[in-house]
């Protein structure tokens, strides 16, 4: 038990000799890690508060179903019912004929408009509540299709179309950020396995003499890993200093900007766990570095 | 002392059978070696350049795989042992070389603890294990030193201390002192055959004759990967050597 924390402890310790005996490659595996997370994460910032803007305005965001004409009142109810069991449907409301001249009557001010017409033109609707996860086009696009064949239903509008296509520019975002974040995640894989596998090459003479005095392959790896693993726990770190940083100065003239937009904004920060996530993938993408490194070349 | 106990049954540490080894197809770098080398035993190899005196010895520390041929070092198939079991074998094998193989960055203890903390070894019984080789070789003063400050006769000595310190069963050295003025070059073979008589078994491969006849050991001349002499250590047929 005592050995295997000898063990352990020299395995630090020949890591950080590792690190300190090639400062300068050591540095630039740090560097590009940080310049990943850092233009990954800021993207990942920008996405979250993008929709987190989005869930704030998205219940505006329905559909509303028009009703035919005549129908009876134990029809409208049923449809009430069958609408809501529909997939994605928060919640549904029935707007009668009566209930839509009221709020005509209230937006227009005044009954003058109808006044030369006999019978209410306007018709009983279904106003149609989405689940968060359901706001987005394609979804509202399958309901519509399957809400469809219903009869008594004869026609869909789609209110807050800006909020729409709002949401449909968060996922292209969130799709941009992901494909980023894998390319250079990608690029950032292969600097951190090319860094080691020049310090395998510097040492050498070192690995041969561990091997000469029956070291095994654990003992020789390991140290690598560990070199690997704490360089991008480092750029991890150095990356979220640098985005809290930037979010700190640029917080002010974002939220002024928003809140001349849509009105009122609040942005946020990463919460605890999410921050941890991001000095996590710093090190994860040293430690997949490194394996890289020692499966690539020959140790 | 341990491990010696698991050998004691007097099986010779080292042994081959019809070994061969060739590097490139018709070229044999040894051929049909068969040789036995007792425990505690002391051996000359010997032989003109390209004899194969490194390969016998690379062979023994499973460094290369036999071509041909049955090894047995310590009780183990060299030829049919694993990734995991080199290193294992290892740490029963001390080997020192012409050209020392110190790690620049490193001072003399930490060089010779080297052997000791692959199977981690505590700190406190290392650096004691450690200061009792350097003071056997005489450069316990020198421990803190880098092996660049050091002479070559010290810079082997310290390698001596490194094969020694695990208590190996066998050590091999090639050419331990090619590189050393004559002094330097007994200071250091009496070392090596101090550490033969505590009961490790020797080999040493070699071109100085002098030597040979200096110490009157057994010497395995090697011709073409083959050997073509074997001398009996003087005075073995009285006492079994040392
Ligand atoms: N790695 C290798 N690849 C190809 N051929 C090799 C290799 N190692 C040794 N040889 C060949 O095997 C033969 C034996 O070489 P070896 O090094 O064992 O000789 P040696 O007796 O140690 O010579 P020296 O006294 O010069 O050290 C030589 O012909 C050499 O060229
Ligand atoms: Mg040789």
């Amino acid at each position: 038990m005592n050995r295997v924390f000898v063990l352990i402890g020299l395995a630090f310790s020949n890591a950080l000799r590792g690190i300190r005996s090639a400062s300068t490659t050591s540095l630039m595996a740090v560097l590009t890690i940080a310049i990943v997370l850092v233009l990954v994460g800021g993207a990942a910032l920008l996405v979250h508060n993008m929709s987190s803007i989005l869930d704030e305005f998205g219940t505006e965001l329905q559909l509303t179903a028009y009703l035919e004409e005549g129908l009876s009142e134990a029809e409208q109810r049923d449809l009430v019912e069958r609408v809501a069991a529909a997939p994605g449907v928060e919640r549904v409301e029935l707007v009668t004929k009566e209930m839509a001249l009221e709020r005509f009557v209230e937006i227009a001010g005044s009954e003058a408009l109808l006044a030369g017409l006999e019978e209410n033109p306007l018709p009983a609707s279904l106003e149609i509540q989405l689940r968060p996860e359901a706001r987005t086009a394609e979804a509202i696009g399958i309901l519509e299709a399957s809400l469809d064949g219903l009869p008594g239903i004869d026609d869909f509008a789609q209110g807050r179309e800006w909020i729409e296509g709002y949401a449909r520019a968060v996922s292209m975002v969130r799709i941009g950020v992901v494909a980023i974040a894998i390319v250079l995640g990608m690029a950032a894989l292969l600097i951190v396995a090319n860094t080691i596998r020049l310090a395998l090459y510097a040492r050498q003479d070192e690995l041969e003499i561990l091997a000469l005095v029956g070291a095994s392959r654990t003992f020789v790896r390991v140290p690598f890993l560990l070199e690997g693993t704490l360089q991008g726990l480092l750029g991890g770190a150095l990356a979220l200093f640098v985005v809290w940083g930037a979010f700190e100065w640029l917080q002010p003239q974002l939220r002024e900007g928003l809140e001349l937009v849509v009105g009122r904004a609040e942005l946020h920060f990463f919460t605890t766990a999410e921050a941890l996530w991001l000095v996590v993938s710093g090190a994860a993408l040293g430690l997949a570095g490194s394996i890289m490194a020692l499966v690539g070349g020959r140790t | 002392m341990r491990r010696r106990a698991a050998n004691a049954t007097g099986e010779p540490p080292v042994r081959m059978y019809h070994v061969s080894k060739s590097y490139m197809a018709g070229q044999y770098a040894l051929h049909d070696v068969s040789l036995e080398v007792r425990r505690g035993e002391f051996v000359f190899l010997t032989g003109a350049s390209g004899a194969g005196k490194t390969t016998l010895l690379e062979l023994i520390f499973a460094a290369e795989e036999p071509s041909e041929g049955q090894i047995l070092v310590l009780g183990r198939n060299v030829a049919r042992l694993g990734a995991s079991a080199i290193p294992a074998l290892r740490r029963h094998v001390g080997v020192v070389f012409q050209d020392f193989k110190l790690l620049e960055d490193r001072t003399v203890e930490e060089n010779v603890r080297l052997a000791l903390d692959v199977i981690g070894t505590p700190r406190r019984d290392a650096r004691s294990r450690v200061f009792g080789l350097l003071k056997s070789v005489g450069l316990q003063h020198r421990r803190f030193h880098h092996p660049r400050s050091l002479s070559g006769g010290e810079q082997q000595r310290v390698a001596l201390a490194r094969a020694l310190v695990n208590e190996p069963e066998i050590l091999l050295a090639d050419e331990p002192t090619g590189n050393l003025d004559p002094d330097l070059t007994i200071e250091i073979m009496d070392l090596i055959v101090k550490a033969s008589t505590r009961g490790t078994t020797v080999m040493v491969a070699t071109h100085d004759h002098s030597l040979i006849e200096r110490y009157g050991k057994r010497v395995l001349r090697l011709d073409g990967g083959r050997i073509v002499e074997d001398v009996p250590a003087m005075g073995a047929a009285l006492g079994g050597g040392p």
